[in-house]
């Protein structure tokens, strides 16, 4: 379904992700691990369209789109939740929600999605009038998984959804992360939460320095003494 | 397009034989093209070409005034026609008491300084647009004020000049003495600009310009440096407002204090290229001859034509070359710069000497708290680090590590709890300011690299070495020294922006260690290097640990956590959750669970 | 009393038209995040328009409105497109200060072309009609200008708060990267912002040129004045500006009255640098507002 070939790619002069190539397949979750720096957020934005690579290629369905414009990838059915939640927080929940439907395909069935991705998150219909900036972390990040949501993607990015959260939150964070991929959703997920982020994922690659160093199942990498020494030196 | 130097020996033959000879070639096109200009009006002897030409030397004094301020500290003044007309009025005020304009150009010169330091100190604050509009509003204050007090500026009126002729007066019924002193002032203001830009002052000012929080860092005061770019700027500015008010003979408030001369000033610098010495007098050389000759040919009919080609100019230059005339000649020139992709050579491994002891406790934190608002980014952090210690700082992802960094240099105010330090005769200080931090031998990178991006590898590191060495050549010796053992030999000429990731944490750390701190915050510089130099970045840190220096490294790598710390703190949420001898915190429970999550000490048990 | 209470509708009359000229500006500020030093000249572009138009056409300056603020709309997005835009990324503000400023060069030197120096007077058609309410006197084109300037900033504020497109604008605001993620094209969002803030000078100058005689730098008169009011409302604000313009409005009257005419402009700078230095993000923070951008 998506498909990234030798992919180049940093900020200005300077390279962070050197010929990473990897797929992802229709219903499937792939977890990204890797330590800080090594270029996970980077490969999801250079997906998403904010970066554009300077070799290689990314096919969506079999459609070249490496050097498309962010807003016309999400018109694909391309969302990513960003690191760091990013709402817009002058605006209410709702508003914020409704903005995550912009795109033309999502835009008709709104009120139906809304509908249906507040009955995922009763917590967030409770919120709905209140302006975004006034909700805690927590609640944050489900509003961002709402909106990303709100989208009707056809895959699905998620881009460090636990990060600054207390543990309880965290376990929140997962379940309804859990619930999502239940559904057949395709997922790509990059988390720091290396163990949840493996145990509900089907295949996993580890990045480092930019480079992809090992793919395999989500089991394997679970044993797999890399893993654990590029997260804790073990 | 050259291949990229790898024979060190050869480099280092090269860089060393270049400073030590002054570049006779350019001094000598330098002096020919000024005296061509100088010379070329007087030969001509025509009125007309002579007016255009100390128009030239007028406006290009003034504005490489400006661009001391607007070019090397970046703040973007359109209210220089203030300093503009202070000398003016004063000028022509004094003369109408009988002193000659060559006393009332100094005086001038102070008020000038006196009222740029005390406008621009509140205004600092301001960045960018909100800078240049308050400049605008004091423009105009200065203008209301001037038509206001009409017993001393004549009002609305204006003032004329005495009729007095002479060297004594400055005013002269013949063209050529005109012509002289105007280029003299040019001189001056060139002369001035070449002096601050080849010194220290320059450096900082032009690092304050690119990343105001690494220049702090670096132990520059900023606001100082700053203030002093502006009273010079202005003082030369006034002088040459003084002449010219001799030079017109007549002055009133809307011609002097006038937002089209600011923004014509500002104008030509950009042009001719922004912050570049010779900038400024390009831009005039190219753009005032074009107004005045359609002033002098088209006359009153061409009313407005000199100002719309003015703008257009303006906006071609900024959106087709925004390095000005002269960066499209210096590109073409010094186009290798920019084609070296620097890929930092191995870093140099120095032999290590034997470690001193680990001594007396060197900086000591208390009880740090931090918060935003309602969100707690630390709790209660105290640690305390030892003389000669290397301390790793470690922590999953926005466990607040950084923050604590900020607090211990000065960049943030913790919102409780203290920071002592050491000072190098043994007594306990509390340094608050980034400035107080540096001055005490702190010395510390960032997380996100700050280079100064438009300076090159050796400047970047000579203003680390400012820190110490106030001399321009001993600072050039100290970066260059530094640089080769950081691994940047190769690399001393290269602008900043060039070089990869793990070259700019290397010239982080690079501008750090010139500064020769005592105590030394490594904000993860080994992330994004690869294996081979992760080790040699560890012999390096070692042998700085072992020249007597104590170190705090926030540190993702655990390799390098692993070998180099003497003890670790673990920080997760904001709070320390273990501390100790890193085999025995990497076992801890706690901080696996912190890292892995919580299953994962399940899954181990 | 009397003039006392002369002085102040006075004010609030200098108010309205302070906002009716503010309001494109804040706009275009609080979303594309350029301040557009050629703001001004758009007015004075606008106001030789509808001068054009009225004494060739014989057009009611009012009406002039419906054709000179599309006009302007189409100068906003060119401007936008060609000038702002290629700049966005620019490393340093300069770049964009110097844009705008050597725009507003250009166009005030065109005008001084096409036009000369002389004044334009656009016939005022019965706007210069007084009206007296007890022992106050205004004119019947200020109490235009009051409600059509009231009318533009709730109008905007509907159009920005309940439609998709006015969503995306303050979406566009508050998070760039982020509403590129929702789909929305920025590019697009900035070009009709500032298309809009254009059209609102436009239609302002249908109202003003009546009353002002239109010269090439009547636009740096007005916006100066302008950016005053926008830094005192919360760049971005609308019901900001309008608060600050109403606030300048009365500064500017009370002190021309009591202190003395030709230092009022001292006392309403002196005003913009205390707040620009002690409070940089306004003296209003609304919740309306569409950015939090502060200096």
């Amino acid at each position: 379904m998506l498909r990234l070939e030798g992919i180049h790619a940093g900020y200005g002069p300077t390279t962070i992700l050197h010929d990473v190539s990897l797929e992802v397949k229709r219903g499937e979750v792939v977890t990204i691990v890797g330590a800080n720096g090594a270029g996970k957020t980077t490969t999801l934005r250079t997906i998403a369209g904010l970066i554009q690579p300077t070799e290689g290629r990314i096919f969506f369905e079999d459609r070249d789109i490496t050097s498309m414009p962010a807003h016309e990838v999400v018109d694909l059915g391309i969302t990513l939740i960003p690191e760091g939640r990013q709402l817009f927080a002058d605006m209410t929940v709702e508003e914020n929600l409704l903005m995550g439907a912009y795109r033309r395909e999502a835009r008709s069935r709104q009120a139906e999605t809304l509908e249906h991705v507040l009955s995922l998150f009763p917590r967030v219909r409770e919120r709905l009038s209140q302006s975004a900036g006034s909700l805690s972390g927590g609640e944050q990040q489900m509003v961002a998984i709402a909106r990303g949501m709100m989208a009707r993607p056809s895959i699905l990015m998620f881009d460090e959804p636990s990060l600054g959260l207390a543990p309880i939150i965290v376990q929140q964070v997962f379940e309804v992360i859990e619930a999502i991929t239940s559904t057949g959703t395709t997922v790509l997920i990059v988390e720091q939460n290396v163990f949840n982020t493996l145990k509900a994922s089907d295949r996993g690659y580890v990045l480092e320095n930019g480079e992809i160093v090992l793919s395999d199942t989500s089991e394997s990498l679970l044993t797999n003494d890399h893993v654990r020494q590029a997260y804790l030196g073990i | 397009m050259r291949k990229t130097v790898t024979d060190s020996t050869l480099d280092t033959a090269m860089t060393q034989a270049r400073p030590n000879t002054l570049p006779w070639k350019r001094i000598g096109l330098f002096t020919a093209g000024m005296l061509a200009l100088l010379i070329i009006p007087i030969l001509i002897g025509d009125q007309f070409v002579s007016h255009i030409f100390v128009t030239i030397f007028i406006f290009a004094g003034l504005s490489t005034a400006w661009n001391i301020v607007g070019g090397y500290a970046g703040q973007l003044s359109l209210g220089h026609a203030i300093f503009y007309g202070i000398g003016a009025y004063a000028g022509i005020i004094l003369m109408n008491l009988g002193i000659s304009p060559w006393l009332g150009m100094f005086v001038g010169a102070a008020v000038s300084m006196v009222v740029a330091v005390a406008i621009s100190y509140p205004c600092f604050r301001l960045r960018g647009p909100f800078f240049s509009l308050a400049t605008i509003a004091f423009l105009e204050v200065f203008r209301v004020l001037a038509l206001h007090f009409r017993e001393l500026t004549g009002g609305a009126t204006g003032l004329m000049i005495p009729l007095k002729f002479g060297w004594e007066w400055m005013v002269f019924r013949d063209r050529t003495p005109g012509l002289l002193i105007a280029f003299g002032m040019l001189m001056v203001a060139l002369g001035v600009a070449w002096w601050i830009r080849s010194h220290r002052l320059g450096f900082y000012l032009v690092a304050t310009r690119e990343r105001e929080s690494a220049a702090q860092a670096a132990g520059v005061s900023t606001v100082r440096v700053r203030l002093i770019a502006v009273a010079a700027s202005a003082a030369l500015t006034a002088m040459i407002g003084t002449f010219h008010a001799m030079y017109l003979t007549f002055i009133d408030p809307s011609s002097v204090f006038s937002l089209t001369t600011s923004i014509q000033i500002a104008m030509f610098a950009l042009i001719g290229g922004i912050g570049t010495i010779f900038g400024p007098l390009v831009g005039a050389l190219f753009l005032v001859p074009l107004s005045e000759l359609a002033r002098g040919w088209l006359g009153a009919q061409a009313l407005g034509l000199h100002g719309f080609v003015y703008g257009v100019v303006l906006v071609l230059v900024v959106l087709f070359m925004p390095n000005g005339i002269v960066g499209l000649t210096g590109r073409f020139f010094n186009g290798k710069n920019d084609e070296k992709k620097a890929q930092a050579a191995p870093i140099a491994a120095a032999a290590r000497a034997s470690r001193p002891p680990i001594g007396n406790d060197i900086l000591v934190v208390d009880h740090l708290d931090k918060h935003f608002g309602g969100l707690h980014v630390t709790r209660d952090v105290s640690l305390t680090l030892k003389e000669g210690e290397i301390l790793g700082l470690i922590g999953p992802n926005g466990a607040g590590k950084t923050t604590v960094f900020n607090m211990i240099s000065g960049f943030l105010k913790p919102s409780s709890g203290t920071v002592k330090v050491r000072s190098e005769d043994g007594s306990m200080m509390m340094p608050v300011t980034p400035g107080d931090f540096a001055a005490i031998g702190v010395g510390r990178t960032f997380q996100i690299v700050q280079p100064f991006a438009a300076m090159t590898v050796e400047e970047n590191i000579m203003v680390g070495a400012f820190h110490r060495h106030s001399d321009v050549r001993e600072a050039r010796e100290v970066a260059r020294e530094t640089a080769h053992r950081m691994g940047l030999g190769h690399y001393l000429d290269a602008e900043a922006r060039g070089l990869t990731i793990g070259g700019l944490k290397r010239l982080e750390v690079a501008r750090v260690m010139a500064m020769k701190p005592r105590i030394l915050l490594l904000d993860e510089v080994m992330a994004g290097i690869n294996q081979t130099d992760v080790r040699r970045a560890i012999d390096l840190m070692l042998s700085i640990r072992d020249t007597g220096v104590s170190i705090i490294a926030i540190e993702h790598v655990m390799q390098a956590v692993m070998s180099l710390s003497d003890r670790v703190i673990v920080l997760s949420s904001g709070q320390i959750i273990a501390e100790g001898k890193p085999q025995d915190v990497v076992r801890d429970k706690q901080v696996i669970e912190a890292y892995l999550g919580k299953d994962f000490v399940h899954a181990e048990a | 009393m009397e003039t006392f209470l002369q002085v102040l509708v006075s004010g609030l009359m200098l108010g309205a038209l302070f906002a009716i000229v503010s309001v494109g500006l804040t706009l275009i500020f609080g979303i594309v995040k350029v301040v557009n030093f050629a703001h001004g000249e758009f007015l004075m572009l606008g106001m030789y328009l509808v001068y054009l138009f009225t004494t060739k056409l014989g057009i009611h300056p009012l009406l002039t409105s419906v054709i000179v603020a599309p006009l302007l709309f189409v100068a906003g997005v060119v401007t936008q497109r060609f000038i702002i835009q290629p700049l966005m990324s620019a490393r340093d503000d300069h770049i964009q200060i110097f844009a705008t400023v050597g725009l507003s060069t250009a166009l005030i030197n065109l005008a001084l072309l096409l036009f000369g120096a002389d004044i334009a007077n656009t016939p005022s058609s019965g706007l210069r009609t007084p009206i007296t309410f007890g022992p106050v006197r205004v004119l019947l084109g200020q109490l235009v200008i009051l409600a059509v300037s009231i009318m533009l900033v709730i109008g905007l504020q509907a159009f920005l708060k309940r439609t998709q497109t006015g969503r995306a604008i303050r979406a566009v605001a508050q998070n760039r990267a982020a509403a590129q993620l929702m789909g929305i094209n920025v590019n697009r969002i900035y070009m009709l912002t500032f298309g809009i803030g254009a059209a609102c000078v436009g239609l302002a100058a249908s109202m003003v040129a009546p009353l002002y005689p239109t010269s090439p730098n009547i636009g740096t008169y007005f916006v100066l004045t302008a950016f005053v009011v926008v830094v005192l409302g919360g760049l971005g604000s609308l019901t900001g500006a309008f608060a600050g313009a109403m606030i300048i409005g009365l500064i500017d009257s009370f002190a021309g009255f009591y202190i003395g005419s030709d230092v009022r402009e001292v006392v309403v700078f002196g005003v913009f640098l205390l707040i620009l230095i002690l409070k940089p993000s306004g003296l209003f923070s609304n919740r309306l507002s569409l950015s939090h951008v502060s200096p």
